[in-house]
């Protein structure tokens, strides 16, 4: 199995299990990624992502394992560090704060997240049309104008690792692809990118490298370039 | 380990069994003074029955019951004292009372979500309160005493009075039991459990929780409202203030359940024989009484949040009552005693 | 004739600055962390005995005692919020009102072991019996006139603090969505912390005018969070200009039905609030 192939990861979760009560939704996962690198977690409905995801931004009630950022242990840090050190989450049908305004709803990344080079210019730079919103209730725009602002938000608390949850979840397939199509831009940046999908193509089309989740283990890792669409649907399913 | 526990649990099924059939004899075995402390037990023991049905599991936290049973106090007054009806018929009509106040008061706080709910309920009782202060045929602010010749119909003697007052109260207890008992097992009882465990369990389990939840309601008024009616026996008089006494019928009565163990069947049974032990060497605290039975249902919510009975539970393999299971066999037999108590 | 009429409908627009101060608080509480707190009246008292005590045994000015009392208001509603409420806030609605009525119950309680049931008051000096002469032998109160305008300025504050201010920023998404806040980082139980002490803070200020304005006594806490229940509810959940509103629709209500007959005071205030529940239960100015 593959793990850290850039020397030194940012991100190395060893042993990481996850449990709702008694139920182990993670089990015994080993996952890294580096800086500037995408890595793409894919797997079927319930098959642990997001826990994982939570997990690691610190959300997740009982974890085990270690889970390392940037040299240091975060498992057992509060969100609020762990964001601040520079993870940030976009969450997963996007969370964002309707009755706020957009500048609001960016505002708040801006001042969860740590000092950087990223400024609300960079953003609008990315999406012009936030902009002209800027002033517009984030629950009035389409949803994905949402995705935007929650991806405005995420990048305006300066992360060194961005953990995408299913960007892609109910947007048309035009606004999908426009916005895949920035993610090199944030890669150029140095960050470090986790990108959850349950479509297969679009994330592999973009990953540098991808883990695919059952039932909370990965059944396959590897390079997209690597592995046959067979093996990864064989996987995906647990055919 | 287990099968001790499961000796211990029917060991306690027996004992509770023994208990009930005690109390249906209380009035030949006591003093008339521990006949009137029971008394005031088993009215308690109907108000925690309820608030604990309510809150426990229809989620209608009310901080407002006392206006049903100040309803009932004053429905049993206006029924005898001044309509000049039956007595003992006057109880129950005190419960009729109630639930016709019910209906127009739960129009009125269902508008408003769990958490405004419970004072909406309060506004409620307030309301009546001060308007029963401004009935002057009922005494106006400063009340009235029940007149003599209602008071003899109940008995000649105080001790006999007494006794009748008591069973009065006894049956009512053990009817408000038996009927959330069967509500409980009932499919609606099933849902609204479901409900307070998990927001879409009920759906699941196919229960109209809004209905169920008006069932809850109007149900309980009719018991609250004799209950009052019962009361107003007792203390031989109806005043606004006392017959609608939030400390009295509401205060207490929350603690009682909190303490006991919210949600459960055996909670409000266990906190309201709690209270009255505490009671003998509380009340004559004053406020501090207030103070520690405060302090304490704080504490409970933190530690242990289903009560007394939570704690106890987790030593025992199941519940007294069974209300989640099919009936074991002892619990047939407590049943049975329980019915043979009756008669 | 009309004159007697027109005086009590200025007393109550005056009475409902007051009723509105005490709204404020719950309001902000119900609206963020939507449950109400059964204590706010409770604590409302409180403080008013509190300002009793520095103004008496220390002779202080009730306005320096105000000032005085504010900040440590802001210290206690966060470190309550923070320390107990925060453990059950969020779980089930049930055990956050229990805790609070456990609350409300043990301040009545102590108020009553320390101070005795005496109804109290704080003297508000010259200030109080001043009055303003608006002709037709129509007379109100400077003091009177005095609250009702540091309410308006109370609502300006909080209304300026919540939809201008970075933490007012924050306020308002967590009372969105508190998981989504989490998600991002957001610390939601310290800023619910932040969220109680400022209303505790009004809580202060409310007792600063109630305590000069009325008599009060340990058991006064109930009848203040009705009134500040219904003002919530009268103005629409979460709506401060609203509260203002339905502050004023309470005073006129009750002070009208006072005028009428002076035991139908308090019934007239809540006979209204049950009518408008009833025919716009989502309140005279909701927000959204
Ligand atoms: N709060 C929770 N409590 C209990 N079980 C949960 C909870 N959240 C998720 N689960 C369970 O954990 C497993 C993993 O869920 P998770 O949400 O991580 O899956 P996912 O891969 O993100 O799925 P999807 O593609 O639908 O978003 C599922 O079986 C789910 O039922
Ligand atoms: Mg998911």
């Amino acid at each position: 199995m593959i793990t850290a192939t850039t020397p030194k990861p940012l991100l190395t979760l060893s042993g990481v299990c996850v449990f709702y009560g008694n139920f182990r939704a993670i089990d015994q996962i080993d996952i890294a990624v580096g800086a500037g690198e995408i890595v793409s977690i894919i797997g079927a409905n319930g098959a642990g992502k997001t826990t994982l995801l939570k997990a690691i931004i610190g959300q997740a009630d009982r974890v085990e394992g270690r889970i390392c950022f940037a040299g240091a242990e975060i498992l057992g840090s509060t969100t609020a560090a762990i964001v601040r050190s520079g993870i940030m989450l976009v969450p997963e049908g996007r969370r964002l704060f309707p009755s706020l305004t957009v500048e609001e709803n960016l505002q708040l990344g801006w001042e969860v997240g740590r000092r950087g080079q990223i400024g609300f210019d960079d953003v609008f730079r990315l999406f012009p049309v936030l902009r002209e919103q800027r002033r517009q209730r984030a629950g009035w725009l389409s949803g994905g104008q949402q995705q935007m602002v929650a991806l405005g938000r995420a990048l305006l608390a300066n992360p060194r690792l961005l953990l995408c949850d299913e960007i892609s979840l109910g947007l048309a397939p035009q606004v999908v692809a426009e916005l895949y199509a920035l993610i090199p831009a944030i890669k150029a940046r140095g960050i470090g990118i986790l990108i959850v999908e349950q479509d297969l193509e679009r994330s592999l089309s973009v990953a540098d490298r991808f883990y695919c989740l059952l039932e909370g283990r990965v059944s396959l890792a590897g390079r997209p370039a690597e592995v046959t669409h067979e093996t990864v649907i064989r996987h995906y399913f647990g055919l | 380990m287990r099968s001790a526990s499961r000796l211990s649990l029917n060991l306690a099924r027996l004992v509770c069994a023994a208990a009930v059939a005690a109390a249906a004899a209380a009035p030949l075995l006591l003093s008339q003074n521990d006949v009137v402390l029971l008394t005031e037990f088993m009215s308690m023991l109907v108000l925690a029955i309820m608030w604990n049905l309510l809150a426990g599991y229809a989620d209608i936290v009310t901080v407002g019951q006392h206006a049903f049973v100040g309803v009932g106090a004053y429905a049993f007054f206006g029924f005898t004292a001044l309509a000049g009806l039956d007595p003992y018929l006057s109880i129950p009509l005190a419960g009729v009372a109630a639930l016709a106040i019910a209906v127009p008061a739960m129009a009125l706080v269902f508008r408003l979500r769990t958490a405004y709910l419970a004072i909406g309920t309060w506004v409620v009782a307030e309301v009546l309160m001060l308007i029963a202060g401004k009935l002057d045929a009922f005494g106006g602010g400063s009340g009235t005493s029940l007149p003599i010749s209602i008071v003899l119909s109940f008995g000649r003697t105080r001790g006999d009075r007494l006794a009748v007052i008591y069973w009065l109260a006894f049956a009512l207890a053990a009817t408000a039991m038996l009927a959330t008992y069967v509500l409980l097992r009932s499919r609606i009882g099933v849902g609204l459990t479901a409900m307070r465990d998990n927001e879409e369990g009920a759906a699941a389990v196919g229960v109209n929780i809004t209905y169920a939840r008006i069932l809850c309601f109007l149900g309980t008024a009719p018991f609250l409202g004799m209950a009052g009616a019962i009361i107003t026996l007792q203390k031989l008089r109806i005043a606004p203030p006392a017959s609608f006494s939030i400390t009295d019928w509401t205060v207490f009565v929350i603690f009682n359940v909190v303490i006991g163990g919210i949600g459960s069947f055996e909670g409000p049974i266990i906190g309201t024989i709690v209270y009255f032990v505490l009671r003998q060497y509380l009340s004559g605290l004053g406020p501090v009484h207030l103070i520690l039975l405060g302090s304490f249902s704080i504490i409970t919510i933190l530690v242990e949040r289903r009560g007394l009975w939570g704690l106890v539970r987790r030593m025992l393999d199941d519940d007294l009552l069974p209300i989640a299971h099919k009936p074991s066999p002892a619990f047939r037999a407590s049943a049975l005693l329980l019915r043979a108590a009756r008669r | 004739m009309l004159v007697p009429w027109i005086n009590q409908l200025l007393q109550g627009i005056l009475l409902g600055g007051l009723y509105t101060m005490f709204a404020t608080g719950l309001s902000l509480s119900a609206g963020v962390m939507r449950f109400v707190n059964i204590a706010h009246g409770d604590f409302i008292v409180l403080a008013c005995f509190a300002l009793l005590v520095l103004t008496t045994a220390l002779g202080l000015n009730p306005v320096v005692a105000t000032l005085i009392v504010l900040p440590f208001a802001f210290l206690f509603g966060f470190g309550l919020q923070r320390f107990l409420l925060q453990r059950v806030v969020g779980q089930n609605v049930l055990l956050v009102i229990l805790v609070t009525f456990g609350l409300s119950i043990i301040i009545e309680n102590g108020l009553l072991e320390g101070f005795g049931a005496d109804t109290r008051k704080v003297s508000g000096g010259w200030l109080e019996t001043a009055t303003v002469a608006l002709g037709q032998g129509i007379n109100v109160g400077l003091f009177q006139v005095f609250t009702f305008i540091a309410a308006v300025a109370l609502v300006a504050v909080l209304d300026l603090l919540l939809y201008r201010t970075g933490i007012g920023a924050k306020i308002r998404a967590v009372s969105d969505d508190v998981a989504a806040a989490d998600l991002i980082g957001l610390s939601s139980g310290r800023i619910y912390a932040v969220a109680m002490g400022i209303s505790f803070v009004t809580v202060g200020i409310a007792a600063g005018f109630m305590s000069i304005w009325t008599n009060f006594d340990p058991a006064s806490g109930p009848t203040r969070l009705l009134i500040a229940f219904e003002v919530v509810v009268l103005g629409g959940l979460g709506s401060l200009w609203g509260s203002l509103a339905g502050g004023i629709v309470l005073g006129i209500a009750q002070s009208i039905g006072g005028q009428w007959d002076i035991t139908w005071q308090m019934l007239a205030g809540h006979i209204i609030f049950l009518l408008v529940l009833a025919v716009r239960p989502q309140g005279l100015f909701p927000r959204y």
